[in-house]
């Protein structure tokens, strides 16, 4: 099986199939990423702070998406949109998906993260004068932030490998790009493990990442 | 001259009545120690006059302005509390900024005083509080008598007019205390006015002009402070200043 016409297939996939992670996989992944957790700090905000309404709107949100499974999110919104005269590229939908769907779950951890600080200085805030916005800026988001940071880089690492479920509604990510290549040369075994090692790749490259951000981000002088 | 005086403050927890109606009066100055046993309502009374918790009735005055306490508007309480300054008995530092930036945050953020002028007073604040050295630390690396004093820094330094303390050595070892209590002391000497929740009794004594005796959510007795402890009227307060004598 490995012989030197498989070393040759390998070698030569083996640009065709990163391309498509650097491009594709690894973008939608990074990019889904960074929006989630600008929808997770706001959710988890409207539930920390208790809006009326806002609140039940968020529970609701987080109940749909945490009790369904992703690939059906996906399926839903790339059957779906078109029925509303949506007629997005499949690349976006899965940004969008992956996205809300990731912000429910990181929702979840920023939430913890932020009533893990203790309400001590949320009073000690108020009582140097600050608004509540101004003690959510300074005090709580950043430690919850802090808090929050390995398990929503966590998620990250895990959406890099999601990606392939992209492939379902027509993105060719990087695992649908080696099913393509591997379909032409019908020799499969080889290729996959190629590919599982180009997001072992990814994944060990995003975890140096998360040890790096964590010694930067420090822990407020707390040792360890 | 009267700087804050309290009215008939009343305040329930559920069907529990911490508060049943306290009368206080503190002139500029003053330095008033509050006394009394475990759950008679000390602290609920520091935290409604801060509005840490919602006071149930009863009337403030502060400043020459009169509030009703059951129906007090968001902007009085937010005026109120940026000429009142709170030290806790858990110091509550914000853990995630270093001593200057603890002590001057009150001031670049609630009050939008530029920063180098917010870094020159909060080191003059930490200095008279003998923390100006650790200005670069973060509460994790300080003793708690050095994060209770950057408290009391963070308290005074947007110059309220009024300081509350809520029992500010009762987490502290006894030689830690004595730190804190140094600097309370000064700081009565310079003639800030405040009031004090504590079990001291050699600062009640010694430090405060005048000293008030709480029990049952009631003021039972108050008084200047010497004949306070010399010659306490109530049955109830020399009960307490026997079982608190050693
Ligand atoms: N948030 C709260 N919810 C319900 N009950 C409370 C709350 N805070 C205080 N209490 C009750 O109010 C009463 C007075 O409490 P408070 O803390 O004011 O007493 P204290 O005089 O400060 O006592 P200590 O000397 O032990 O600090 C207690 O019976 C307490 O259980
Ligand atoms: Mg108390």
């Amino acid at each position: 099986m490995f012989n030197a016409q498989t070393l040759e297939l390998l070698i030569s996939s083996f640009p065709k199939i990163l391309v498509y992670g650097l491009k594709v996989s690894l973008p939608l992944a990074l990019t889904a990423f960074v929006l989630s957790t600008f929808i997770a700090v706001l959710v988890a905000t409207v539930q920390y702070a208790e809006v009326p309404v806002f609140r039940q709107i968020c529970r609701f949100y987080i109940w749909i998406i945490r009790g369904t499974p992703l690939l059906v999110q996906l399926m839903v919104a790339f059957y779906g949109l078109p029925l509303f005269g949506i007629n997005a590229n499949p690349f976006l939908v899965a940004i969008i998906v992956f996205s809300i769907c990731e912000g429910a779950y990181s929702a979840e951890t920023m939430r913890a993260a932020m009533e893990a600080v203790p309400a001590g200085q949320l009073e000690a805030g108020y009582c140097v004068g600050m608004s509540y916005i101004q003690i959510m800026w300074h005090i709580i988001l950043p430690q919850a932030f802090r808090t929050a940071f390995p398990s929503l880089f966590n998620a990250l690492i895990s959406m890099v490998k999601d990606t392939s479920l992209a492939s379902s509604i027509t993105v060719v990510e990087m695992f649908t790009r080696t099913k393509q290549i591997a379909g032409q040369s019908y020799n499969y075994f080889p290729l996959y493990i190629e590919v599982a090692a180009i997001y072992l790749i990814f994944c060990t490259v995003l975890t140096f990442v998360q040890k790096r951000g964590e010694k930067r981000l420090g822990n407020y002088g707390i040792r360890k | 001259m009267t700087l804050l005086e309290i009215s008939n403050l009343k305040k329930s927890f559920d069907n529990n009545e911490v508060l049943k109606g306290i009368d206080l009066k503190v002139n500029k100055g003053d330095v008033v120690s509050i006394l009394g046993p475990s759950g008679s309502g000390k602290t609920t009374l520091l935290r409604c006059i801060n509005f840490l918790e919602k006071p149930d009735g009863g009337h403030l005055s502060f400043e020459g302005k009169e509030y009703d306490l059951s129906k007090i508007s968001k902007s009085d309480i937010s005026s109120i509390r940026k000429d009142t300054g709170f030290v806790f008995q858990g110091y509550n530092l914000f853990a995630n900024k270093n001593v200057l930036e603890n002590v001057t945050l009150g001031l670049t953020s609630a009050r939008h005083v530029p920063k180098k002028q917010a870094d020159e007073k909060a080191l003059e604040v930490l200095k008279k509080v003998g923390m100006d050295g650790y200005k670069d630390y973060y509460p994790s690396q300080l003793s708690g008598g050095q994060q209770q004093r950057v408290a009391i820094a963070r308290a005074l330094a947007t110059d309220p007019g009024i300081i509350y303390f809520d029992e500010p050595t009762s987490a502290l070892d006894p030689e830690l205390t004595s730190e804190v209590l140094e600097v309370m002391r000064e700081l009565a000497s310079e003639g800030m006015t405040m009031i004090v929740v504590t079990h001291e009794m050699g600062f009640a004594k010694e430090v405060s002009s005048h000293v008030v005796f709480m029990a049952d959510g009631r003021v039972i007795e108050e008084g200047n402070s010497k004949e306070f402890f010399d010659d306490p009227k109530e049955e109830r307060t020399r009960e307490f200043l026997r079982l608190t004598e050693h």
